[in-house]
């Protein structure tokens, strides 16, 4: 069972091993970018943030950010190029594998790549900065990236599948991806909101995975409200864009 | 023999368009069956849905005996497909892409190992199996999508447009090895080159709006929509005064003339001699019987005006 699944990962992640120096180089400048401009440049300026310094407060957040926009542009660039430019999705189709096969596939390589990804900018992270954490504490971490990275990874399978023209994916990064990942407290704490904005902010799943995956680096905490609402979301996701995938293949 | 596909009333409509419309049609197993017709007759879809990548609107298929609406992954187990844009993977080398493809189809190391090498050796591709498709040739791309359809061994092979684009090089090489399946398996192919059909085939569907307008070997088809009789005369002098006498002559079904030669229509071989009496033979150079052509035959059946 899901053999094909595994195969069609298995081509997905030789493709990244060709590429991989490339690939974290890339990935890890925007976030350590964005660590060293935050982090240490406004050190001066904002000491701590609920009591932890702030160039602490926005790396779990900066580590999840990446795995998460790693996931879903892969998933949605990956599929939207197999099936409109290089039609290897048709390939796919001819092939005694079914439509499940092909949908967890790209799923799980999204999935992976965001993890890869995540990990790398942790890695530099850990290296370059004074940023420590306890081991029990990353484990606690890694339910959020994974659940994270699935969730997204599922998002850019539905785009892909959807979104014919390649501008709109761009656009739905633009305009729904970076905001819902920006708004949900990478860079400020969420009682920054209004009390009365405040329970539906920590409705969203991005604020599950960001927040979660904070409160879980940093102190160790697994929220049973956050893990609850990104496994839910992760479950609705996969469902969705298993059926969208099934839909759109059958159209 | 072996029935190897067997059509049954197939209809797809897409927006109130029949794009095939109640067609039914067996092929037999081991053969090469061309399938003709202009744009948007309804091939491509035809193969679509022989291949699952579509499903009928009414009707069903069976290939080698499994339906193509019930039993998908046994059908898709026993088929190669060359589609007509190639689609491989230009991230993957040229034995990855294979190797892909048989993984796909659950082969083991030990079985495809061997079945590639061979496949690349036959194509000519195995100085190049380390290298990226986009490095290639369009002959060369088209022959790696040929060999990965037939990794895993494939009884029944559809292969749409298979030399669209080619140089006559590449083209005459792709019918070659096609040519060199013949028996192995049976082979079902749409084309727009006649040419290749004659060549090819050992039976010619030619279709049009969805459905089956004649069905036969090239042969059968030429001598059954072939109506008139066409001769080529040519003179060596006078050759305006022949163009009035033929001009004047009933029995002529068509006239055209290109210097001093004629082409001409007779509804029947009979009206040979009334015409031969009329012009004589003394300023006669050559006179000979032009066979029809399939292409005739298929403007013919599907008119000339182009399609969108």
């Amino acid at each position: 069972m899901f053999r094909g699944a595994f195969t069609i990962w298995g081509r997905d992640m030789r493709v990244l091993r060709r590429s991989l120096f490339s690939e974290l180089l890339a990935v890890i400048a925007y976030p350590l970018t964005l660590y060293l401009a935050f982090g240490v440049g406004l050190k001066g300026y904002i000491a701590d943030v609920d009591g932890i310094p702030y160039s602490l407060f926005i790396a779990p957040g900066l580590i999840s950010m990446t795995a998460v926009s790693a996931a879903f542009e892969e998933s949605a660039w990956s599929m939207w190029f197999h099936r409109r430019v290089q039609r290897t999705i048709e390939e796919y189709r001819v092939n005694p594998i079914s439509v499940y096969d092909i949908v967890i596939g790209k799923i799980v390589s999204g999935f992976s790549q965001g993890a890869i990804k995540g990990m790398a900018v942790a890695g530099v992270i850990f290296l370059v900065t004074p940023f420590r954490f306890p081991l029990e504490h990353f484990l606690v971490y890694l339910y959020f990236i994974a659940f994270g990275s699935m969730v997204f990874s599922c998002c850019g399978t539905v785009c892909g599948t959807v979104i014919d023209k390649p501008e709109n994916i761009g656009r739905v990064q633009g305009v729904v991806i970076v905001p819902l990942i920006f708004l949900s407290g990478i860079f400020f704490p969420l009682s920054s909101y209004p009390g009365s904005v405040l329970p539906f902010v920590r409705m969203i799943p991005t604020t599950a995975i960001f927040e979660g995956a904070r409160l879980a680096l940093l102190r160790g905490v697994m929220e049973p409200e956050y893990s609850i609402i990104l496994a839910v979301t992760a479950a609705v996701s996969f469902g969705l864009a298993v059926w969208i995938f099934n839909r759109k293949i059958e159209e | 023999m072996r029935t190897a596909l067997s059509i049954q009333s197939i209809t797809k409509v897409y927006d109130g368009l029949r794009a095939v419309d109640s067609l039914s049609m067996e092929v037999r197993a081991g053969t090469i069956f061309g399938l003709l017709g202009p744009n948007g007759a309804g091939k491509t879809t035809l193969i679509k849905i022989l291949t699952t990548l579509m499903r009928p609107t009414s009707g069903d298929a069976l290939v080698e005996g499994h339906s193509v609406l019930t039993e998908g992954t046994a059908v898709r187990r026993i088929i190669g497909v060359v589609p007509q844009e190639n689609n491989l993977d230009r991230y993957l080398t040229a034995r990855e892409n294979l190797v892909l493809h048989a993984r796909m189809h659950r082969m083991r190391r030990r079985e495809f190992t061997p079945r590639i090498d061979e496949l690349l050796e036959l194509i000519g591709l195995s100085g190049r199996q380390h290298d990226f498709p986009d490095t290639f040739s369009g002959g060369m791309q088209r022959r790696l999508v040929v060999a990965r359809s037939l990794v895993h061994t494939p009884r029944v092979l559809f292969l749409d447009e298979p030399t669209a684009g080619l140089d006559p090089q590449s083209r005459r090489a792709l019918w070659e090895y096609i040519q060199s399946l013949r028996s192995k398996m049976t082979i079902f192919l749409t084309t727009h080159y006649m040419e290749e059909a004659e060549e090819l085939c050992d039976r010619i569907v030619i279709m049009d709006h969805g459905a089956s307008l004649a069905d036969g070997t090239a042969t059968e088809l030429k001598d059954a929509f072939a109506h008139s009789h066409l001769y080529e005369l040519e003179f060596r002098a006078n050759t305006d005064r022949y163009e009035g006498v033929l001009r004047s002559l009933p029995c002529i079904e068509s006239l055209e003339r290109k210097g001093n030669v004629f082409r001409l229509s007779l509804p029947a071989e009979e009206h040979l001699k009334p015409l031969m009496d009329a012009i004589g033979s003394a300023d006669i150079k050559r006179i000979c019987l032009e066979e029809p052509s399939l292409e005739e035959v298929f403007i013919q059946l599907t008119g000339r005006k182009v399609r969108e």
